[in-house]
């Protein structure tokens, strides 16, 4: 695996880093028992997380990206296989589809897992304005989610998941509903706390461009049932910019690469 | 937020607010609505439509009604069959609303338990008023209980409906931020159902209005039920009419009160 070094940035990882995630023959299927039916969503998917690393796995729509991320989370169960999280705090999660509480506001959004912990309000407060300010959404720490649009929901459910600051960050699709501007400057925003505070970060999307602007390793999955066809090491320095990398041969050799990956994925 | 907006005119911002002015509006006029039917009922016993020994023009009523206001005759009444309803529904909402959240957020629980309550549901609360009575005795405890029992299941089974709707996604939320069981409870089942909790509490009201009108002709000496037999049994028609009014016209402000606290604890749905 070649990794690129850099001198400014805190990463990449170091090669001889601890896994934080392991994944081994993972398998999962859900039967439905009205209809007797078995759908296989992942086999035998294999994957190696190290701690710090920010991994991306693309894939074909319902190839079981969201299934393993949930079985990551301790959300859904496993059939089979081996599943391993070392991490002295629980993985946090970013739903793909709309998670924010509709009977709280933003702040309070922002602020649930931390007032789950019983921490005090005025701490609360300090912590949810600093991500409401990197979020963008300062103005609209009263509303409530109705009065928000797709793309400021989301911005809250990621809000949220930075709030208690856990050791692994899971984010399914989080920028899928922004628009090209504001996924710009959400995606240089993750990168700098990721940067800052070292976090694993397992990230789906279905844009090859994110995977490569944001990723250290992209995963490459199969149609369903899905498994990981393909490992590839994205060299760009640390800290990227995300607007200059799109200026290197290598950026676009590798989107070639992974497109061509998702092509050659055989159909079921 | 709200008053800053250079960039509209006064009459953007006229026709922004529109709609909720004429909501508001809208929702006067309602709270009065109600005596539209008085009026055609007045209008017709004017011009002899109705028959005027059954059906007294509220002007006839209104004047009988009056006279126990002045005499204070009523209040005693009001207050007797107010203080039932209170206490019997609360007794009745409280684990209403209890169990409703814990067998929809249990499925062991709603198996076996479930079906008890299906059963017990349909027995029609005034059938056993008399074995109430027996129980209870004539005071006040047999009309708690008989309003705890109707107001119950009407409770029990909307906050579980109100449960077992809760998407998913929240209770994915609630675990991924690490909330203990109590804590799914209070935080996310019992604000979604929030709602159908709301709308079961205005059936409730409803029903209790009507259960503890059987139950004061029944077995009573005070109340706005017992009124309103004492009255037909010595066929004063026109008391038995404000006790009729009395007792709706309770059940309906109870029933606004109920919107009111629904406005302010369920703010973020549409009303
Ligand atoms: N709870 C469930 N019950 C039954 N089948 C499910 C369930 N969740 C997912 N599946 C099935 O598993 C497969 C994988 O679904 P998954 O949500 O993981 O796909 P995905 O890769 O995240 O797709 P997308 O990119 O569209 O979000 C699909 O065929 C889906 O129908
Ligand atoms: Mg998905």
């Amino acid at each position: 695996m070649n990794m690129a070094v850099s001198q400014t940035g805190r990463n990449p990882v170091a090669a001889n880093a601890a896994a934080a995630i392991e994944v081994r023959h993972l398998v999962k299927a859900f039967y439905d028992a009205s209809g007797d039916r078995i759908t296989l969503a992942a086999t035998d998917v294999n994957f190696t997380v190290k701690r710090g690393e920010f991994v991306c796995i693309v894939g074909p729509s319902g190839c079981g990206k969201t299934t393993v991320l949930r079985i990551l989370a301790g959300l859904e169960q496993k059939l089979s296989g081996e599943v391993r999280i070392d991490s002295t705090t629980p993985p946090a999660m970013v739903f793909q589809e709309a998670s924010v509480l509709p009977w709280l506001t933003v702040a309070q959004n922002v602020a649930f897992p931390l007032s789950l912990r019983g921490v005090s309000a005025e701490k609360q407060r300090g912590r949810v304005n600093e991500l409401l300010e990197l979020t963008g959404l300062t103005e609209f720490a009263s509303a409530y989610p109705h009065q928000l649009s797709g793309g400021m929901k989301q911005r809250v459910s990621v809000a949220r998941s930075l709030v208690d600051d856990r050791d692994v960050l899971l984010m399914d699709e989080p920028f899928g509903a922004l628009d090209e501007q504001t996924r710009l400057t959400l995606q240089q925003e993750l990168l700098g706390i990721w940067e800052r505070t070292g976090k694993t970060v397992v990230f789906i999307t279905h844009s090859v461009d994110e995977a490569l602007t944001l990723a250290d390793r992209v995963l490459v999955m199969s149609p369903r049932p899905g498994t990981i066809v393909a490992d590839l090491a994205v060299p760009f320095e640390r800290p990227r910019d995300v607007v200059e990398m799109r200026r290197d041969k290598r950026f676009w050799d590798l989107t070639y690469e992974v497109w061509r990956l998702l092509a050659a994925s055989p159909e079921h | 937020m709200t008053n800053a907006h250079p960039s509209l005119s006064p009459e953007d911002i006229e026709r922004l607010k529109a709609p909720a002015r004429r909501a508001s509006i809208y929702r006067i006029f309602s709270y009065f609505s109600p005596l539209l039917l008085l009026l055609l009922w007045e209008l017709s016993a004017q011009a002899a439509l109705i028959d005027r020994r059954f059906f007294p023009p509220p002007s006839a009523i209104a004047g009988t009604a009056w006279d126990m206001i002045v005499s204070l005759e009523l209040f005693d009444h009001i207050g007797a069959t107010l203080r039932r309803v209170g206490v019997g529904y609360a007794m009745g909402a409280i684990p209403g609303v209890l169990l409703g959240l814990l067998l929809g957020l249990s499925a062991p629980l709603r198996r076996v338990l479930g079906p008890i309550f299906a059963a017990l549901y349909p027995v029609p609360k005034i059938a056993i008023l008399p074995l109430i009575l027996l129980i209870f005795g004539v005071g006040d405890a047999s009309k708690f209980v008989v309003i705890a029992i109707g107001v119950f299941f009407l409770m029990f089974y909307n906050t579980l409906g109100g449960v077992m709707q809760i998407p998913q996604i929240y209770l994915d939320v609630a675990r991924n931020a690490g909330a203990t069981r109590f804590q799914t409870f209070r935080r996310i089942a019992l604000p979604s159902a929030l709602p159908s909790i709301f709308t079961g509490l205005k059936l409730a009201a409803g029903s209790s209005f009507i259960i503890i009108a059987a139950a004061e002709f029944l077995g009573a000496r005070s109340g706005v039920g017992f009124f309103i037999w004492a009255s037909w049994q010595t066929f004063a028609v026109s008391r038995m009419f404000v006790g009729i009014v009395v007792i709706s016209a309770m059940g309906y402000l109870t029933i606004l009160a109920i919107e009111a606290l629904e406005r302010r604890f369920v703010p973020w749905s549409k009303h």
